[in-house]
Parts: structure tokens; sequence; C-alpha cells
């Protein structure tokens, strides 16, 4: 009797040995493998480029400091460290006045105006005269086209080293202070974690099927198709004050309000502080803006738009203008026309 | 490596996998939340520019220097426009300057506001130094919050030399009766893209009066703004004294005045009865009658400068 106890105990046991070894969570380590799949579809570009035999950049970073990216985002964000302990880089601008910190558009290799504004009005995304953040770190050249008829010498720096563009942007465009060594890296790690990841970028099945040969081939076909799915630098073409005539074109009322809610009072809202001209959805306003339309001066929408304002002594607080790059005229024109119905309604 | 890299891009770019970047840091939705112009559609947005500087004539507005912010403000008042001590003989009181006055006011915090500022002063109550604080108890909003309340409260330090004629208000006995308070709370509501009105309410103390006079002056007052374009507009703005002695002479308070706005300045040009410059003078020590042409030009130039 015992032994037939026994017996089915061995079994029972038995059964349960094998089955416990088919059941449950896989091991720890098929995990991690299974886990390093799925976030590896955040694989940043740059590393990407360089397994594939590409030079890095001057400007990379192999391994990303969460802490060092913080502090590099709250003096993006807020011109300062949050605890104090560095003083503002500039008192008259956060970079976020000007610079947005998310994606622009869909596809980073089409960042044109109509696809930023659409896109911007899909997220509620401000309409800013610079360039977004957001893959500023793949760039290669920085401050190129007609920044040098606004910044004269002092792009020649810039337009290959990304931390002295930093420095440009914090001394001239934010009228501030010089940034130290540190503060530098602190934004670099930032902008690294704002990198385009392969998923970021979009690709036609023509190109998949290409890469997808080039890689096991041809590293170096490969590599200049990745970086073909988006703009190693963006381009920039100061347009004149002249009111743009396009036979036929007839003003988007809806994109002319999204750029004057998303675009000019990003600035000039009276809550913002950033400048001592305010405007707001009051008639008065829409009146005085359609009132100078056709003069000269920063009062003109398209010459201000265009031009915008210098720093001066004493008044530190400037306009930058939109290029042509970023507000088209077709745009321009969308403002323009919901200016002036908003002033006559 | 390399190869094990190569075949990951290919499942990822084959994926559909969105990306989407997660802030460091604490998220500052408050800030956009206020910003989102949905200004137009936001029914809890902060009314702003019921008027259009920290000052309606002379007096204080609920209006607040933004934090960090450091306005310089330099502002006359001249002579007698018109009746016997105006006229072209003193081309119309330029000849004769009142009291001019030059401050510095800060934005100390968001919601308070500090000043310092010296002026020539009036009648016996010359070289004056005057120091206030203001403080924002509510903002008005387009739902909830019909008005707009600020608490201010100023000080006046006239330090000129002391009378010898001991019956004179301003002998002195103790450095302690030149002392001049005013408090009083701003009530206001912008109604329009156009029209403006503030109530106030208040104490006026002044330490050392005289002998007919009284220490204590409760007063209320109106101003109010009307826009006509977003640069151009009109003010106006009455202080009611209302307890004063009846063997005083005193008068009360009126003034009107344009503003001009130009985006970096605020200019105001004003008419008034009273010569003093702050409230610690101009309300108690009004003694022009604007019906015997008693009134006078006056200009306020702002300007703002961050810190």
């Amino acid at each position: 009797m015992l032994k037939n106890l026994l017996r089915v105990l061995f079994v029972i046991f038995t059964i349960v040995l094998i089955f416990s070894f088919k059941s449950g969570d896989v091991p720890r380590y098929s995990k991690y493998l299974k886990e390093e799949q799925v976030n590896i579809a955040e694989l940043p570009v740059e590393d990407v480029l360089i397994n594939l035999g590409e030079k890095p950049p001057l400007h990379y970073i192999s391994l990303l400091d969460k802490d060092s990216a913080r502090m590099g985002e709250e003096m993006i964000k807020y011109g300062e460290l949050l605890d104090g302990s560095n003083k503002r880089i500039s008192k008259y601008f956060y970079c976020t006045d000007c610079h947005n910190l998310q994606k622009e558009s869909p596809d980073p290799a089409n960042d044109s105006p109509k696809a930023v504004l659409e896109y911007g009005i899909e997220n509620k995304i401000p309409f800013l005269p610079a360039a977004t953040f957001y893959g500023m770190y793949n760039k290669r050249h920085w401050y190129n086209g007609d920044y040098a008829k606004k910044y004269g010498d002092l792009v020649e720096p810039t337009r290959d080293t990304l931390q002295n563009a930093i420095q440009l942007c914090a001394t001239q465009c934010s009228q501030g202070r010089e940034m130290t060594d540190w503060e530098i890296r602190c934004v670099m790690h930032y902008y690294k974690s704002l990198e385009y990841k392969i998923g970021d970028l979009v690709f036609t099945n023509y190109e998949i099927n290409l890469l997808s040969k080039a890689i096991a081939n041809n590293p170096s076909l490969a590599a200049e198709i990745i970086r073909s799915r988006y703009h190693q630098f963006n381009e920039a073409t100061f347009g004149t004050s002249k009111i743009p005539e396009i036979e036929g074109y007839v003003p988007s009322m809806r994109n002319g309000e999204y750029i004057y809610v998303y675009g000019c009072l990003h600035c000039h809202s009276p809550q913002k502080e950033i400048t001592n001209f305010d405007l707001g959805m009051d008639k008065l306003s829409f009146k005085f803006l359609d009132d100078k339309l056709y003069k000269y001066n920063s009062f003109s929408l398209s010459h201000i738009t265009r031009y915008g304002t210098y720093a001066i002594s004493g008044r530190r607080q400037y306009m930058p203008q939109y290029s042509m790059e970023n507000m088209s005229d077709e745009q321009l024109l969308d403002l323009i026309g919901y200016i002036k119905f908003k002033a006559h309604e | 490596m390399k190869k094990i890299i190569n075949v990951i891009i290919i499942v990822v770019i084959n994926s559909t996998w969105v990306y989407s970047q997660d802030s460091l840091i604490v998220s500052d939705n408050e800030i956009k939340d206020e910003f989102v112009s949905e200004g137009a559609t936001d029914n809890s947005t902060v009314v702003t520019e019921t008027f259009a500087s920290i000052r309606v004539v002379n007096n204080h507005s609920i209006e607040m220097i933004p934090v960090r912010s450091l306005e310089f403000i330099v502002s006359h008042k001249f002579g007698d426009l018109a009746g016997s001590n105006g006229g072209v003989a003193t081309w119309f009181g330029l000849d004769n300057l009142e009291d001019v006055r030059i401050a510095f006011e800060y934005g100390l915090y968001k919601n308070m506001n500090a000043g310092y500022g010296r002026s020539k002063g009036i009648g016996h109550t010359t070289q004056v130094f005057d120091g206030y604080y203001k403080y924002s108890i509510l903002q008005q909003r387009t739902s909830k919050m019909p008005i707009s309340l600020v608490f201010v409260s100023a000080v006046s330090i006239p330090y000129g030399p002391a009378s010898t004629d001991s019956t004179a208000p301003n002998s002195y006995p103790t450095f302690l009766n030149r002392f001049i308070f005013t408090n009083q709370i701003l009530i206001a509501r912008k109604f329009s893209d156009r029209i403006s009105l503030q109530i106030n309410l208040g104490y006026n103390h002044r330490n050392y009066v005289d002998y007919k006079d009284q220490n204590g002056l409760f007063f209320a007052g109106i101003s109010g703004r009307f826009r006509m374009t977003k640069s151009f507009g009109f003010l106006f703005e009455y202080i009611h004294i209302l307890d004063r002695p009846s063997a005083i002479t005193y008068t009360n308070h009126l003034a009107v005045g344009i503003e001009l706005l130009t985006g970096g300045h605020a200019f105001a040009l004003t008419f008034a009865n009273s010569t003093g410059m702050t409230e610690n003078l101009f309300i108690p020590y009004t003694n022009r009658n604007w019906l015997q042409g008693q009134f006078r030009f006056g200009f306020s130039i702002n300007r703002r400068f961050k810190l």
C-alpha cells in the first residue's frame, strides 16, 4: 500500500516538475532580449549611422546622462536651473519662446511651412520662427543661409559646431550671457534626448527594400538612405516687407487664425510678458494691425514678420523674423486675411 | 554586434511604432493652459490690460508690474493753466513747475509690487521721499471672477527743513511727525475692450497737521479708461474726501488725461487740479479749483526694463 502511494506521489511529482519548466514567466535573460528588441525601436539615428561605418559628428555623445539632460531641459524651458544654482542665461527670453521641443512635422524629411502648419494645427504646436530642438542634435550645420546677413561673421564658427551655435543663441538671439562649458554640456545632453530615433524617420517601401539589401552589402549606401530621410541643416531665406501677391490665392482663415494664436500670441499675449507690445483676441488689436498693414515700420505685419526687429541698447527684447522656410508667402497672406477679417467683422 | 543592429533596424523600420519624447522634468502645462489664447474660448482666462499703466492718472491702478521687471517713471505737473496764475504770462503754467517725481518701481512677485520715488513736493510738504507696496488679491477673469482687487499701502516722508514757526504744519517736533500714510483698496472691472472702471476706498493719515485739520481722512474715488484705439485712450480720476473738517478749504482731486502707448513706453498727458504727484500729497493737500482755471498740465513717462 505504502509502496503504491509512493509510486503515485512520484508520478505526480514528476509531472509537476516537467510542467514547471514549460509554464510561468520566460527566463530573465530571454525576457531581457525581448524587451531589447522593442526598446531598440528607439535606436538613435546617430548610433545606427556610426554602426554603419559613418564618422560621428563633433558633438557626438555616446551615452545620455539623464541628470545632465534634465538640467539642460530646465535651462531651456526656464532659463536657469530650478534649484537656483546658476544665473539666468537671459533675462529677456527663454529658448522656448522661439523654439519648439517636439516634432514639427510627421516626416523629418519634409519640414516645409505647409507640412509644419498642418501638423501644428493637428497637434496644437506653437508656430515659431526658429527650428525645433527635436532633431537639432542630428543636424550638421546651423545658422545657415541668410543668418549671415543678420549676425555677420558671428555665424562662421557656428555653422559646423553645435556647441558654438548654442553659445551664439545664448548671447545674441536671447541677448543673454555666455554659457559655461557645463551648461552647454547639459544642453547638449538634452538635445541628445531629443535626437531622431529610427522610428521617427519615414521610409517608402522601395527605400525599405533598398535599405534591407544595402545594410548587408553596402553600409555606406544604407547610411545615405537613412540620412536622406531627414535634413542635415535648416536653410534660411529672409523675405522682404512687401505684402506677397499670389494671383488667385484665397487666404485660409483657419490657417490665419492658427498662425495668429499659436504664432503671434505665443509672445504677444499679455500674460507671456515677453514683449511690451501686447496683442489679444480683441477687436482693438485686430484694428490696430489692420490700420498699420501698409506702413513701412515695425507695426506693419509683413514688415515685422519678414524683417523682425533688432536688439538695441536699452531695449534688448527684439522680434526674430520668420524666414521663408518657416512661414511661406501663402501663410503670411492667410495671417493678413484673418486679421483683416477680424478687424472688419 | 553590427549584424544584430542591422537586423533590428529592418525590424524597426518595418514597424509602425510611434516614438514619443517624455519630459525629463515636471510638466509646464500650467503656463500653457494660461497662454493658449484660447483666449477666445477658455472661459477662465484672466482679463488683462484693464489699464495701460500702473497708474490711472495719478493714483494707482490695479495693473501690476510683472515679476523681475523694473519700471522707471518720470512725472511732472506744471503751474495753473488758466486763472490768475496761468495764461500766456506763464505760458499756460509751463514756467511754473509744481511737482516732479522720479521713481523706480519693481515687480517683486507675481502679485506684489514695491516702489520708491522722490518728488519735489508741494506747499510746506517738500523734498518728499515715498515708497509703497501693492498686493493683487483678486484678478478678473472672463467667468467666475468679475472684478480685480488690489491693496496699496504707501508712505511719504517729507524731509525738507522743519519750520521754526511752531504753529506751522511743517514744524515737525519729531521725525515721526513727518510721516504720511495712505492705505487703499482698488476694485476694478474691465467691462469691454474699450471701457474699464475702478473704484478706490481708503484712509489717509498724516502724523502732523494744522490745528484745524484732522489727522485721518477717509476717501472714496472713481477712475476710468476709455480706449479709442489700441494705443490711444482717455482717462479720468476723481477722489472724494469723505470726512474733511468744514474749517478746511481744501478741495478734491479731479484729473483727466490721455494715454499714448508705443509698445515700449506708456505716455500719459494729464490735466488735474491737484499739484502733488503721490496719493499722500494729492489726496489731503489739493486746494485748487478747476472752475477758477486752477488746473495744470502734467505728464508721465513710464519705461519698463527687465532685470
